[in-house]
């Protein structure tokens, strides 16, 4: 069947293990007569059997080297794993049931779970989590969408197809604080403006960023902008690998447009599909610069009868009490939790969208 | 600023020459200096870092990164219960009896007073002149009703936008929840009266005094246009002062370097906020940050040396008042800066009980531009009324406790 670069994105047992390609390379070094067989599995096994003729001792004596080299090749990832991931995410553990302060010298009480019983009692925080929900299943959707009809079109037969290419990815090479600051500008002065133009009051008058639900609009729209060409490549990638001889048979089978893409286009790229929402899903729930450029966590909305910010996403509330409040273990308890449920979230869609998956 | 810590290195190699790395930690004052300054200073490396406004994360970063400043900069209570362990006292330096708005906690001073700021409603002679309103009447809520009102009809000859420009948007909250919140804690009280700040800081609102304060906010927002009030940025507020669609702005004398390097020479002085009932002949004075020892510092001899050549040489005087910008909290200053609100600052100064205190940052961390900003933002929109209002920031004191 069909082998492409691009299906090399879909996992299952595709990616080289790291352990494997040491004991790979190691194996060559002592067998020269391996070197055309490109196989890390069947390498071992050959090796094992070579091994088993020999003296028993010596086979001892070289497995446990080889166990030595092999560990010692591990050392600069795992170590650097352990001292810059491992240990910070324990001591973030160990800081949020803590009164830490982050100044150098000052001793961290343990307050246990304190500081978790403040979050969920804390309305904002609760708000925060439901707007986050919300935004991240919009602009899931709002990204996806256009990235898709954007990949169908720059697909087709048109001119100027790799221009337009380009031109669609290039937001996504702004950095998101820029691109906050130029979207405010057009909510603010540019679309009045264009009211003005067209004589239509109601969008001289519009303040887009004073009011809750299109500010909310407003920072899809700019993420979308932004983040819409990088997923479209992606797709792109993925349509121009859908067999082209499936799709003749089933125009010659007289399949109109709408089943070809029901059940050829969209079954063959729902590799592209696992990717792309998993991009998009952990990208929008982390979504920081552009809420602080845009939007800076406002307008106000009134949320059970309290002002809350209503475009305070997890990552910008998480922020904010830590520095704004000062309350560093406070704010760290909360980074906890958004890790937990980013990690739940994102490991269910995998799962969800790998059982749709077609084997090629 | 960027100056003045320039000045501090080549003062601080001259008399200690012991270590050849030195570092002070400010603030930012004029927001084009870039955060990193380095140089170099009689062969020696200097490391000048400065952090925007009021963020004291990078501070928190220093001191756990082994670089220590010998001086660094905090703002009142807030700032001392975050580095009470980091601070040592002055003890008999010549610059204490030339001040009156040094940081002491019981009886010990901690913070020399970086330079005074203040601020009021600062408006335009002009304006206020073309319009017949004679800012001495300008004492009572009373005075700026009739005042905003008499401007507010003839907009259209005057060229203005609004009366005021007033920001209470989400880029704005500092405006809100720190600078006009003020008003509730001081006005109408004697400087260092810190009763209503007490009352607050343990929970206790003063309803009464909240709805007189309630009033002013109203009218102040009233007389803003919508835009600026609900989105507007500093640029935005500032801007429709500056170019005359604005009699009034909300904001204090550090508008004064964006004043000049956009231009603008109209007159302006400060005319007292009314937050509370009654008359009011002062503007909001003090000294809002202050240099502070690091008790960990080697050099402290040093840095004790320069703060008082600062506050008693010619030389530290002018570095003060020409080149930065500001206005010494000293009484032996006799330069006066040339930059019209800061000349208006100094005025006030000089007249008696021509001051309320500065408070807002004696409030606990997060809580003027955290918890009561927004509301501010909710009742321009109308999304509160009045009395909402007033019930969110009784109950929002109250859950300080």
């Amino acid at each position: 069947m069909h082998t492409h670069p691009s299906y090399e994105l879909k996992g299952k047992g595709k990616f080289p293990i790291r352990e494997e390609t040491k004991t790979f390379l190691l194996i060559h070094k002592k067998n020269p007569k391996n070197q055309t067989n490109h196989n890390p599995i069947s390498n071992q096994n050959q090796v094992t059997t070579n091994k088993m003729t020999e003296g028993e001792g010596k086979r001892m004596n070289k497995k446990a080297k080889e166990k030595l080299v092999f560990w010692l090749f591990l050392v600069p990832a795992l170590s650097s794993f352990i001292l810059v991931v491992v240990v910070p995410f324990f001591m973030g553990v160990y800081y949020s049931m803590t009164d830490w302060t982050a100044v150098a010298g000052q001793q961290a009480n343990w307050v246990g779970l304190g500081n978790y019983k403040n979050m969920f009692s804390d309305l904002a925080f609760r708000y925060s989590f439901l707007r986050t929900f919300l935004f991240t299943l919009l602009s899931v959707i709002a990204i996806n969408a256009v990235a898709l009809t954007l990949a169908f079109l720059v697909t087709r037969e048109i001119r100027f197809k790799n221009f337009f290419r380009a031109g669609f990815f290039i937001p996504n090479l702004i950095g998101g604080l820029v691109l906050g600051y130029i979207w405010q500008f057009i909510f603010k002065s540019v679309v009045p403006s264009i009211g003005t133009l067209l004589g239509i009051e109601a969008l001289e008058k519009v303040l887009i960023l004073a009011e809750p639900n299109l500010a909310l609009f407003g920072l899809i729209f700019a993420f979308t902008w932004q983040y819409a060409g990088y997923i479209m490549m992606i797709y792109v990638a993925a349509l121009l690998n859908v067999p082209q001889e499936l799709i003749e048979a089933s125009q010659i089978d007289g399949a109109n447009f709408i089943q070809r893409l029901r059940s050829i286009t969209i079954p063959m790229i729902a590799q592209a599909f696992t990717i792309t929402s998993f991009l998009t899903l952990v990208t929008s729930f982390k979504q920081y610069d552009i809420i602080v450029a845009l939007t800076n966590g406002g307008p106000a909305a009134i949320y059970q009868g309290t002002t809350v910010n209503s475009t305070e996403m997890l990552a910008v509330h998480i922020y904010s009490v830590a520095f704004k409040y000062n309350n560093m273990a406070e704010g760290q308890a909360r980074a906890i939790i958004f890790f937990i449920v980013l990690s739940v979230v994102s490991i269910g869609q995998v799962y969800y969208n790998k059982k749709k998956e077609v084997e090629m | 600023m960027h100056i003045i810590l320039k000045l501090f290195y080549e003062k601080l190699f001259k008399l200690s020459g012991k270590r050849n790395h030195y570092t002070v930690i400010g603030r930012n004052k004029n927001e084009k200096i870039v955060n990193n300054n380095n140089g170099t200073c009689n062969g020696n490396s200097i490391i000048c870092r400065l952090w925007e406004n009021r963020d004291p994360k990078n501070l928190k970063a220093e001191f756990q990164s082994d670089r220590q400043p010998d001086i660094y900069v905090i703002e009142g209570m807030g700032g001392y219960n975050t580095w009470k362990s980091k601070l040592t006292p002055f003890e008999n330096e010549e610059w204490m009896d030339l001040t009156t708005l040094e940081f002491a906690v019981d009886g010990q001073v901690y913070g020399f007073p970086v330079a005074v700021e203040a601020w009021g409603m600062a408006y335009n002679k002009d304006i206020l002149e073309q319009a017949g309103v004679d800012p001495a009447t300008l004492t009572s809520q009373a005075g700026y009703k009739a005042a905003f009102e008499k401007i507010d009809a003839m907009k259209g000859d005057l060229g203005l936008k609004s009366v005021v420009a007033m920001a209470a948007g989400p880029d704005m909250r500092w405006v809100t929840g720190l600078h006009n919140f003020n008003g509730y804690l001081s006005a109408g009280l004697e400087y260092g009266d810190t009763s209503v700040l007490d009352k607050l800081n343990s929970g206790e609102a003063d309803v009464e005094r909240l709805t007189e304060y309630a009033d002013w906010v109203e009218l102040l927002f009233a007389y803003a246009d919508e835009a600026v009030l609900l989105t507007g940025n500093y640029d935005a507020q500032v801007g429709q002062f500056a170019t005359g669609q604005a009699a009034f702005v909300h904001q204090g004398n550090w508008i004064d370097p964006w004043l000049t390097d956009n231009g603008v020479d109209f007159p302006m002085g400060f005319a007292p906020h009314a937050s509370v009932y009654g008359e009011h002949n002062a503007i909001f004075i003090g000294a809002p940050s202050y240099y502070v020892l690091n008790s960990d510092s080697q050099n402290q001899e040093a840095a004790k040396a320069f703060l008082n050549f600062m506050a008693t040489t010619e030389a530290g005087h002018n570095y003060m008042v020409n080149e930065a910008k500001m206005v010494p909290a000293f009484t032996n200053v006799t330069l006066v800066p040339d930059t019209p609100l800061s000349a208006n600052v100094t005025e006030w100064l000089n007249k008696e009980n021509g001051a309320y205190t500065w408070l807002q940052n004696d409030m606990p961390d997060g809580f003027g531009m955290g918890t009561i900003a927004p509301l501010y933002e909710s009742y321009a929109k109308g999304d509160l009324d009045k009395a909402a209002f007033i019930a969110q920031l009784v109950g929002k004191i109250e859950e300080i406790k």
